[in-house]
């Protein structure tokens, strides 16, 4: 074989392979077009799933009728200055799209630049060329794209069914709507729901385009970030850890708009979240990363849902630190799921008997959601505790009379001060069934989980007392030498001074080896080759670790279990009071340590609407 | 078969027997206990594959033969018959069952053919000697808590029974590890154990054969080989099978120059350890060791219930030091020791602790410190 060089449609469909991958990627990379482009409104019509039609129309600037005679060239692009790639201030730059998939499908081209008085047309079979001709067309671009990977048909046999590559579509516009709130998102097709987003403008814009991709539980539940450090801003929105999700697809990442999916980010969320969340449990949540371009590198992938920071550890840090700070001053804000549960269980009306999820959408209709409650807003919103929860109240209001023999009725006895019931978890009244607290507050009432509550109080003390100690470590006899791979012991080394603070004490032992030398005391007797085979898989995986701390707060969590109060002890009004003046006191206190809310909140309104008064 | 035997004779032998049995078993014929009677008397064997106990009962023959009887229950309903009752133990002709009788009591038990009971026993044994089961039991008993639960390690989950020449003198030496502290327990080796492989003895047989060891001045024979050791206690043999491994080089680990010498009595220091660590609820308690001439200072801190400060007099003449550790790891030692004197020799905080006893030399503790 002698060497020779590619013509430009083999070359062409080669790049494609990377860049287009599937029907969504093509939607992916003209609707970044059409946000370069500065355009307030884009449309996007798509039939069957992608493959026979995609339609993207823009009302932003244009081309004139000599951009778009270069447009289907290979690396031409308008949007890098200069030739400077370190300094990348739209979603594209490597000028490679429109060629790729012009090369693998039938692709018409229709635009009007602001200065043109008519619209010009192009069109492009799987690489082939026609004249350009004059066409009609507002200010904007049309991009029709025909029989995808008409001309790759390997590909095309690769392809999902309709369906999931529809669904693929829509979880890319969902991406790109939650960043640009400004634009009106469109989304139609023959065989496919619709999904429509009106452009929010002013100062709450991201929450509510949030709200409206994410269903407005999301909108309840989430505290707003907002923290600066240098000159890297990290704004967005988590989730409370009680609303929480079996799996990560719930969390949007942004980095100067972009929407990513990036290891290290997820990484830090995972840190954020450690101590609330059950293992298999993930935290919901959509966060923007502004910072100069020069500090991020876009161009590792040409899909671009990975990049790289020149400095990692300080994002990390920003990310960990910001949304743990606004956990903590979200405080004993419990989810209001659990409340809007509640009601919904109690409703005495045929609501009841239909899923949690249901009630949640006939729910929302009825305070004038906006238009649009998307298809993913699923059962996974809700932990399945919640579902027990909500069938637990359900039981109740069915089955127990108002006078429960058990009911402790002591507590209404106590006279009620009207400074106590000011406070956020209001005065204790009763408890129920030995294990709820009910609360009075100035404006609804509280039920409180004891066991969860006292557990969560004793869980944080008892890791505030091991922090302030300092984490005695036991010293071993002979180290225990443990022999990984050569890249799992340079990891292990890097980090050795983050496990030190824990106790665990490792080096550097020969290429392929590492010595433990000192353990946690708390643990006892420590598998160690197991625990630091796990921190290397950590590390691998996530860029980081929490594994030692997570298995010290495992022990403190066990140990909390042991000391709280059970359900089952009849408390006095006194002992109510003081845990709820403790819970109000200790942060994180608003759910226990799988995530499960320790208390839930009606307000007034809402029983009032029981009652049909509202 | 068919055999009559006291029952108390019955009783004595199968509580031997029974303990090695696992209550739960994948193979069912380890939940049995092989009975055979032949000869004067009868013969109970029970396994669990890594232990073999075997042990003999006078008893009245009719006909010989053997069966496998359920273990855990035979000793059971043995334990509840009368006492002084006679028992007879007779199996029907087809071999599939068994009919205990004593006097109105009958137990129809379902049994399982002598045949198929696994025999670990096989093999040669390369040494043979005898020992006192004082001495036995004193290598045993003081070195097995710090046999480590860790099971990755498996080589450290027994007694590393080996012989050294120290000064000329060939040693039978017990040594026990978890890695956080260390035990090694000395005895003049007793003649046939010179050139022993060293062997590693599991933990259940560890305390299986205290167990066994009924007579203290009686003498145990002891035979091992590279795979297993077999030790005739009174009537009972038991084999056991040895941990495969190597056990790591201790030596290396024992400091020799530790030259800072505390010497305190062990009773008064044991209750101080006990008493400071009253006040720290968690697993790893750790209490402080500052010591300076002539003085000990005990103390415990945690920072959600308190302190305690203990002083106590002691003999030491080298430069103040601070040390910490384990409360349970220091107590489990002064366990041990059995003179008046506990004797630490020192080095440093961050270095390994030789803790010895006045009066007996043969037995040396090491224990690593925490650092707090």
């Amino acid at each position: 074989m002698i060497i020779r060089r590619l013509d430009d449609s083999t070359v062409n469909r080669i790049a494609a392979g990377e860049v287009i991958e599937r029907p969504a990627s093509v939607v992916k990379e003209l609707l970044e077009n059409a946000i370069d482009a500065n355009c307030s409104r884009v449309e996007i019509v798509t039939a069957g799933g992608g493959k026979n039609l995609i339609r993207v129309t823009d009302d932003g600037h244009g081309m004139p009728r000599d951009d778009l005679d270069l447009c289907v060239e290979r690396h031409c692009t308008s949007k890098l200055d200069a030739n400077d790639i370190t300094d990348i201030r739209s979603l594209g730059f490597r000028g490679e799209a429109l060629p790729s998939i012009s090369s693998v499908a039938r692709v018409k081209i229709t635009t009007r630049h602001r200065h043109e008085d008519n619209a010009w047309e192009l069109q492009v079979d799987g690489g082939e060329r026609s004249d350009i001709r004059p066409a009609a067309l507002s200010v904007g671009t049309r991009i029709e794209i025909e029989d995808l990977f008409f001309a790759t048909p390997a590909r095309l046999k690769f392809l999902k069914s309709d369906r999931s590559e529809n669904n693929a579509i829509s979880d890319v516009v969902k991406r790109l709507a939650m960043a640009h709130p400004d634009i009106r998102f469109s989304l139609n097709g023959p065989d496919r729901s619709a999904l429509e987003y009106s452009s929010v403008e002013g100062s709450g814009a991201y929450l509510v385009r949030l709200g409206q991709v994410m269903g407005r539980g999301f909108r309840e539940n989430a505290v707003e970030i907002d923290a600066v450090r240098d000159d890297v801003r990290l704004t967005g929105f988590a989730g409370l850890p009680t609303f929480n999700r079996g799996n990560g697809l719930q969390q949007f990442l942004f980095v100067n708009d972009r929407p990513v999916r990036d290891k290290m980010m997820l990484g830090a969320l995972r840190g954020a979240y450690a101590d609330f969340l059950a293992r298999g449990r993930h935290p919901v949540v959509a966060l923007f990363i502004d910072c100069p371009p020069a500090e991020v590198d876009v161009n590792v992938h040409p899909t671009k849902a990975d990049v790289r920071f020149r400095d990692p550890a300080h994002i990390r840090g920003l990310i960990v630190g910001a949304i743990r700070k606004a956990l903590q001053d979200a405080g004993h804000r419990s989810s209001t799921v659990g409340g809007d549960n509640t009601v919904s269980a109690l409703r005495p009306d045929g609501l009841r008997n239909s899923s949690a999820v249901n009630d949640a959408g006939a729910w929302s209709k009825s305070i004038n959601r906006p238009l649009h409650m998307p298809d993913t807003n699923g059962a996974g919103m809700m932990s399945p505790g919640y579902q027990d929860r909500n069938h637990g109240f359900e039981e109740q209001s069915v089955m127990a009379p108002v006078s429960i023999p058990s009911a402790d009725a002591r507590a209404g006895e106590a006279p009620v001060e009207l400074s106590i019931e000011a406070l956020p978890l209001g005065a204790a009244r009763a408890q129920i069934h030995e294990n709820y607290i009910v609360a009075q507050t100035r404006d609804g009432m509280i039920i409180v989980d004891q066991h969860a509550a006292h557990e969560r109080l004793v869980y944080e003390k008892l890791k505030n007392a091991m922090l302030e100690k300092g984490i005695a470590s036991q010293i071993l006899l002979i180290p225990d030498i443990i022999e990984l791979d050569e890249v799992d012991a340079d990891r292990l080394a890097a980090n050795a001074k983050d496990f030190e603070q824990f106790g665990l004490v490792l080096e550097r032992f020969g290429p392929g080896a590492i010595a433990v030398r000192e353990t946690p005391a708390i643990l006892g007797e420590v598998n160690t080759t197991a625990l630091v085979q796990d921190l290397a898989d950590e590390l691998a995986e996530w860029d980081s670790s929490s594994l030692v701390k997570e298995r010290l707060d495992h022990v403190a969590a066990t140990m909390a279990c042991h000391g709280s109060i059970r359900s089952g002890r009849r408390m006095r009004s006194e002992e109510m009071n003081a845990l709820l003046r403790e819970m109000e006191a200790t942060p994180h206190s608003g759910q226990c340590n799988h995530g499960r809310p320790t208390y839930v909140e009606l307000k007034l309104h809402d029983i009032e609407r029981l009652f049909g008064r509202h | 078969m068919k055999v009559t035997l006291e029952r108390a004779n019955l009783l004595k032998s199968l509580n031997h027997v029974h303990r090695v049995v696992e209550r739960r078993n994948t193979i069912p014929i380890l939940s049995n206990v092989l009975v055979r009677a032949e000869g004067e008397g009868l013969m109970f064997k029970a396994t669990d594959l890594d232990i073999e106990v075997l042990e003999s009962a006078p008893a009245m023959i009719q006909t010989a033969g053997g069966t496998t009887i359920p273990a855990l229950m035979l000793y059971e309903i043995v334990r509840k018959l009368r006492d002084g009752s006679e028992i007879t133990l007779e199996t029907n002709p087809d071999q599939t069952s068994l009919v205990l009788t004593s006097g109105t009591s009958t137990f129809n038990l379902q049994v399982l053919p002598e045949s198929d009971f696994p025999d670990i026993t096989a093999g040669e044994f390369s040494h043979k000697f005898t020992m006192k089961a004082a001495d036995l039991k004193k290598l045993f008993e003081r070195a097995q808590f710090a046999i480590s639960t860790e099971e990755t390690r498996y080589y450290l989950n027994g007694i590393y029974l080996h012989t050294v020449e120290v000064e000329g003198k060939l040693i039978l030496r017990a040594v026990a590890t978890d890695g956080h502290r260390l035990a090694q327990l000395d005895m003049s080796a007793p003649s046939g154990s010179e050139g022993m492989p060293g062997i590693i003895v599991p933990r259940k047989a560890v305390s299986e054969i205290q167990k066994l060891i009924e007579d203290p001045e009686a003498d145990i024979e002891i035979e091992v080989s590279d795979t297993k050791i077999r030790l005739n206690i009174g009537t009972v043999v038991l084999t056991s099978k040895l941990i495969d491994g190597t056990f790591p080089d201790y030596q290396r680990v024992i400091p020799q120059g530790n030259d800072k010498e505390l010497r305190v009595d062990c009773t008064e220091f044991a209750q101080a350890v006990d008493r400071v660590s009253t006040v720290s609820s968690d697993r790893g308690r750790a209490v402080k060791l500052a010591v300076s001439e002539g003085l000990l200072v005990l103390s415990v801190s945690s920072p959600d219930s308190g302190s305690a400060v203990e002083e106590l007099p002691v003999s030491y003449n080298a430069e103040p030091l601070e040390i910490g550790f384990n409360a349970k790891y220091l107590l489990d030692i002064t366990n041990q020791l059995k003179s008046d004197d506990v004797i630490f020799k020192l080095a440093e905080g961050q270095a390994p602790a030789v803790i010895e006893d006045s009066a007996d030399e043969t037995a040396l503790y090491v224990l690593m410190p925490m650092r707090v």
